[in-house]
């Protein structure tokens, strides 16, 4: 034990000195979540509500249902701001300059057209920028004209089942339209709401960097193992009279030590700095150790197969850049379709990002299944790094 | 033409010091590393305040032989003790009795020198303060007391060997190996090292010491082992093993012309006992070189080589491994 | 001659280490593939739908959420996986159609679907969608139970024939949609498109910056006083060094151009005005990676810098998210990296069909981004290498 913590405290002390691990550990990713918070800070401040616009040109009485009770709602939820403009030609060049989202226009002679069930319609004038914001005006507009259509299409069903339009009189044509509006829908959407369990996107940049940059950080202990043995200083190690196993501790020590170091000032950082929220610290504290533990183990278990460190750094950033991918640092992959979203789950990084969503929005208790796979990870790929590497502790 | 010698020849030698434990004792040391038989059946030993080298060309086995000794490689077969104790890579304890200097510069470029001792002395089970008093008192026996604060990648080449042999002093070991410690380094520094090497024979720490370098074998060294091809092919004093060149006198001839000509007509001379042509001569082993040698260069004339200077070698260890391998100690 | 010697070292040197392989040629390429197969075509949220086993009219719901353009459908087996997946954002939102919804529609009952969604605004927004959707399916229920009510048809499915039969004659309320202001990125673009110039761009720079760390290692080896030992100019060492890192970059943009082309039909535009963007932002990427070169004199150092350059430098390029979701001024602060002039000038050349002649603008920023950063480079480099 106590040679374990000499030579991990050696090893600490070298690494601290040539400033790799501080840059690796700390310096990129923290500067990295920085740019990414910044960028998305500005996109999340401007796509924070739509703004709708809308152009009453008709002023009857089935504009004044639309814009008043259903634009009324819309505004009133606090989603979605709604801008009266009394001119089509202003409000389109609001639109095309993108401080309109989207435009709904009422064209003249609407409400006389659906009275007399002509065609009508509706115009949606949407920012090429804006699609989704579009795409939600025209589902407004489209959700009142399908009550429209559904009082139409309830009166001619009716009326076509009873022979066609000239065998019923106009007065009944009247009365029915008048019932089939006061006809509840038959089909209504209620909310619900689910609670995030998904991390804001500063959590989830401060965290992604975090774990991404930990399978680096965790490289400077095992790796030098293999620096030792071309450096002739393993050789020293080995006739000291010490056991071979407190060598091995004490590279796989200082991974873990560097790992919980480097993650551990990440979390404080990015909580002071952007206020990234990590949820609750003894939670993150067991996902922390866990992710730690795995990442130690994976690396080392690679370290185990090269020939020297720097064969070993190359193949261990291929695995580390490819799980980080996998698991999620960047993007969230398990939007992916098909078996790319259950891919996911080969890289322990998923396991972390998803137990801090876990955390996030369950309780304390959600963090045992994510900390457990990464132990599993841990335990399965550092029991084989373990058998392989008493072949590396030797000259 | 490899002559196998009885490895007893110099077991006797120092049959009188007996009576105490001897500091190193190997017998039958086997070392495989595939279908190479890199060390096979190599055994010596070492008493206390003795220096015993090591002497073979490259490749030879003997890093592998003391990489054994020192409890860094399992072995094959073979058994080693140090001051009695048995010796294995798991043998902690025997450790301790044991100073390792590798020949590679093995100390970390960027911690400073006293740090690098420091290392090293709690590795050895020192206490803080008397790891702190160990170095100093290294730093000062190296001659790197005021450098001792600077980080080692900033040493000059002789710094770094001094303080690679530093290390393996820090816990005043009863053997010291080392392991071909004057390699690429400058011929000041390399006879700085053989002198600490003298001396610390002379406090009577036992050193074993390998060497591809025949003059430093001769120098330092009480015994001399020759190992070639993984094997002890002699071993004993420096006196006993030129003994084994027989009565024989070296003659090297400096010459021009037909060299592998008059190299080859001199092997029939009844006295020529062996007659090798070399890069600008011939190495000759003659009966009775003062009778023989006007024969000789008037042979050698004859056969169409033109002779320079004529100089009588007296024999060495070169010559031994010559005589013994059939071959130079370097090629 | 001497020049492109070196230069030609410098690629050897490059590609003899299969791992440098794998970071600039594959791993773009499986980026690109993972991209485009996880936000391609369009960034279309993906809506988890719980169905009753069976009945037809449960089945219109899901129908017409298909036919809904910007929605992905999925269905799912029960309500609390679906609560599940949706808190995990594994799901944009989820709809549950309960049990009984046909027996509850047939006998007149209203019946209400559950949406499902996180608190967040995008997901209450996608909200007003999947009511647009729902509400036509109401429609047409709602008339052939309207008829059955009205005693104009005997049963419900009478009516629903008859309702869907006269659908399409009966004259209807439509909503028509166009578009306003000029589309940066427009709608036209395939799958893979975006994602593969954005991560040429984002690889380009990223591995011309680890160029660096060779030049690094050229100098800690001494072999860089050793070329310089030789009859060869400084400029000329220095033009090879450069050239040598312009040739990888151009490699690479070669291999990834013709192998996304090839492997997933991914369109780049006219090979001219390709060309002209790919040369000026592999000169760019050559002088950055030379410069962080004689700047670092420790290999980990300069691969740590090169990693938050090139990965900060690119999100903020827009080579992570498309700069047309940036908020104005950071589009704006964007226009300090040569990315952004790059993903501007793809852009144009993907998406709008533009030639060399219409992105003139965009190259002449990388012009003079190569220009001022290879000044410094080569100015460093003499320095460095020959004080």
């Amino acid at each position: 034990m106590r040679a374990t913590l000499l030579i991990c405290l050696k090893d600490l002390r070298a690494r601290l000195r040539d400033r790799s691990a501080l840059l690796i550990g700390i310096v990129v990713p923290l500067g990295l979540a920085f740019v990414f918070n910044a960028i998305f800070g500005g996109i999340s401040g401007s796509s924070n509500a739509i703004h709708l616009g809308v152009v009453d040109a008709d002023g009857g009485p089935a504009a004044k249902v639309f814009v008043t009770n259903v634009l009324g709602a819309v505004d009133r939820s606090g989603l979605i701001s709604v801008r009266h403009e009394r001119s089509e030609v202003v409000a389109r060049r609001l639109t095309a300059a993108g401080t309109l989202d989207a435009l709904i226009v009422i064209p003249a002679g609407f409400s006389q057209r659906v009275e007399s069930n002509g065609p009508a319609s509706m115009l949606v004038v949407g920012n090429v920028d804006a699609p989704i914001s579009t795409q939600i005006a025209r589902s407004i507009a489209d959700g009142y004209a399908a009550e429209l259509n559904r009082v139409r299409l309830s009166v001619a069903t009716v009326v076509h089942a009873e022979g066609g339009p000239s065998r019923v009189p106009p007065a009944r044509l009247r009365a029915l339209a008048d019932r089939a509006a006061a006809t509840a829908a038959p089909v209504t959407v209620q909310d619900v709401s689910a609670a995030s369990k998904e991390l804001d996107q500063k959590s989830f940049f401060a965290a992604g960097m975090a774990v991404f940059f930990l399978f680096f950080t965790v490289q400077f202990g095992v790796t030098s193992l293999l620096e030792e043995r071309v450096d002739g200083t393993l050789a020293r190690l080995l006739a000291a009279p010490i056991h071979r196993a407190s060598i091995l501790g004490g590279k796989l020590l200082t991974s873990l030590l560097l790992g919980v170091i480097s993650v551990a000032v990440l979390v404080v950082a990015t909580t002071l700095l952007f206020g990234a929220s990590w949820g609750n610290p003894l939670g993150v504290a067991v996902l922390v150790i866990a992710a730690v533990l795995a990442a130690t183990a994976i690396m080392a278990l690679i370290a185990t197969f090269a020939k020297n460190a720097e064969q070993a750094g190359n193949w261990q950033s291929v695995v580390a850049v490819v799980l980080g991918l996998l698991g999620g640092t960047f993007f969230p992959v398990s939007q992916a379709p098909g078996v790319l979203s259950r891919l996911t789950f080969i890289a322990p990084q998923a396991w972390f990002l998803r137990g801090l969503g876990d955390l996030r929005g369950g309780s304390l208790s959600a963090v045992w299944v994510p900390a457990l796979a990464m132990l599993g990870f841990a335990v399965l790929t550092g029991g084989i790094a373990m058998v392989r590497l008493r072949h590396v502790a030797e000259i | 033409m490899r002559a196998t010698v009885p490895q007893t020849a110099g077991a006797t030698a120092t049959g009188d010091r007996t009576g105490t434990v001897r500091t190193l004792e190997c017998r039958d040391l086997v070392r495989r590393f595939g279908d190479l038989l890199a060390v096979d059946r190599v055994g010596f030993h070492i008493d206390p305040g003795e220096t015993y080298g090591l002497l073979g060309p490259n490749g030879a086995g003997k890093t592998t032989a003391i990489s054994m000794i020192a409890g860094l490689l399992e072995r094959d077969g073979g058994e080693v003790t140090v001051a009695g104790e048995p010796m294995d890579t798991r043998s902690v304890g025997t450790k301790r009795l044991i100073g390792y200097v590798p020949q590679d510069l093995a100390i970390y470029p960027d911690l400073s020198g006293r740090e690098n001792l420091l290392f090293f002395a709690r590795l050895y089970g020192m206490d803080t303060a008397g790891a702190r008093r160990r170095a100093a008192e290294v730093l000062d026996l190296i001659g790197l007391a005021d450098r001792g604060g600077d980080q080692t990648k900033t040493y000059s080449g002789g710094m770094k060997r001094r303080l690679n042999i530093g290390i393996g002093l820090l816990h005043r070991p009863k053997l010291l190996i080392l392991d071909e410690p004057t390699v690429g380094v400058d011929p000041q520094s390399r006879n700085a090292i053989l002198e600490s090497v003298d001396g610390l024979a002379g406090e009577g720490m036992a050193v074993l010491y390998t060497t591809h370098y025949m003059e430093e074998a001769e120098r330092l060294c009480d015994r001399v082992g020759i190992i070639d091809h993984g094997r002890l092919v002699a071993e004993g004093t420096r006196r006993e093993l030129v003994s084994l060149l027989g009565e024989g006198d070296r003659i090297r001839l400096t010459a021009t012309g037909d060299i592998a000509g008059a190299a080859a007509s001199l092997r029939a001379q009844a006295s020529v006992r062996q007659s090798n042509a070399i890069e600008g001569g011939i190495d000759l082993e003659v009966v009775d070189a003062r009778d023989n040698l006007p024969g000789i260069l008037q042979e050698a004339a004859a056969a169409g080589a033109v002779i320079r200077s004529v100089d009588v070698v007296e024999p060495d260890l070169e010559a031994v491994f010559l005589h013994l391998t059939g071959r130079a100690l370097r090629d | 001659m001497k020049a492109l010697s070196i230069a030609t070292m410098n690629l050897r040197r490059m590609f003899r280490a299969r791992t440098n392989l794998f970071f600039v040629f594959i791993f773009p390429m499986v980026l690109i593939l993972v991209l485009g197969a996880t936000f391609g075509g369009s960034s279309s949220p993906r809506v988890g739908v719980v169905v009753p086993a069976g009945p037809a009219l449960a089945g219109r719901v899901v129908a017409e959420l298909q036919r809904t353009p910007h929605l992905r459908v999925q269905t799912v087996s029960d309500r609390s996986t679906l609560l599940t997946q949706v808190e995990r954002g594994d799901l944009a939102a989820g709809l549950v159609i309960p049990e009984g919804f046909d027996a509850s529609v047939r006998a007149g009952r209203p019946v209400q679907l559950v949406y499902l969604a996180r608190p967040d605004q995008s997901s209450q927004q996608l909200g007003a969608t999947i009511r647009g959707a729902v509400a036509r399916v109401s429609a047409v229920l709602g008339a052939a139970r309207f008829a059955v009510h009205e005693r104009a048809t005997g049963s419900f499915d009478v009516g629903l024939a008859e309702a869907d039969r006269i659908v399409p004659s009966v004259p209807a309320v439509t909503v028509r949609e166009t578009t306003a202001g000029t589309a940066l990125f427009p709608t036209s673009l395939g799958q893979f498109d975006e994602g593969a110039w954005t991560q040429l761009l984002l690889f380009l720079f990223l591995t011309a910056l680890t160029g660096a760390v060779a030049l690094i290692e050229t100098r800690r080896l001494g072999l860089s006083r050793r070329m310089l030992s030789t009859p060869t100019p400084p400029a000329m060492v220095i033009a090879g060094e450069t050239g040598g890192r312009v040739l990888i970059s151009i490699t690479q943009a070669l291999v990834i151009i013709v192998g996304t082309a090839l492997l997933f039909g991914v369109r780049w535009g006219q090979p001219a005005g390709v060309a002209a963007v790919v040369i000026l932002f592999a000169l760019v990427g050559a002088g950055a990676g030379i410069l962080l070169g004689t700047v670092f004199r420790n290999e980990q150092q300069a691969i740590g810098v090169s990693l938050l350059l090139g990965l900060g430098l690119g999100a903020l390029g827009g080579c992570m998210v498309p700069l047309e979701v940036f908020s104005p001024t950071m589009r704006q602060v964007a226009r300090i990296t040569p990315q952004a002039w790059g993903n501007e000038a793809f852009a144009k050349l993907v998406g709008h069909g533009a030639s060399i002649t219409d992105i003139l603008p965009q190259l002449g920023v990388l012009a003079a981004f190569a220009i001022v950063v290879l000044a410094l480079a080569t100015w460093r480099l003499r320095r460095v290498l020959v004080g």
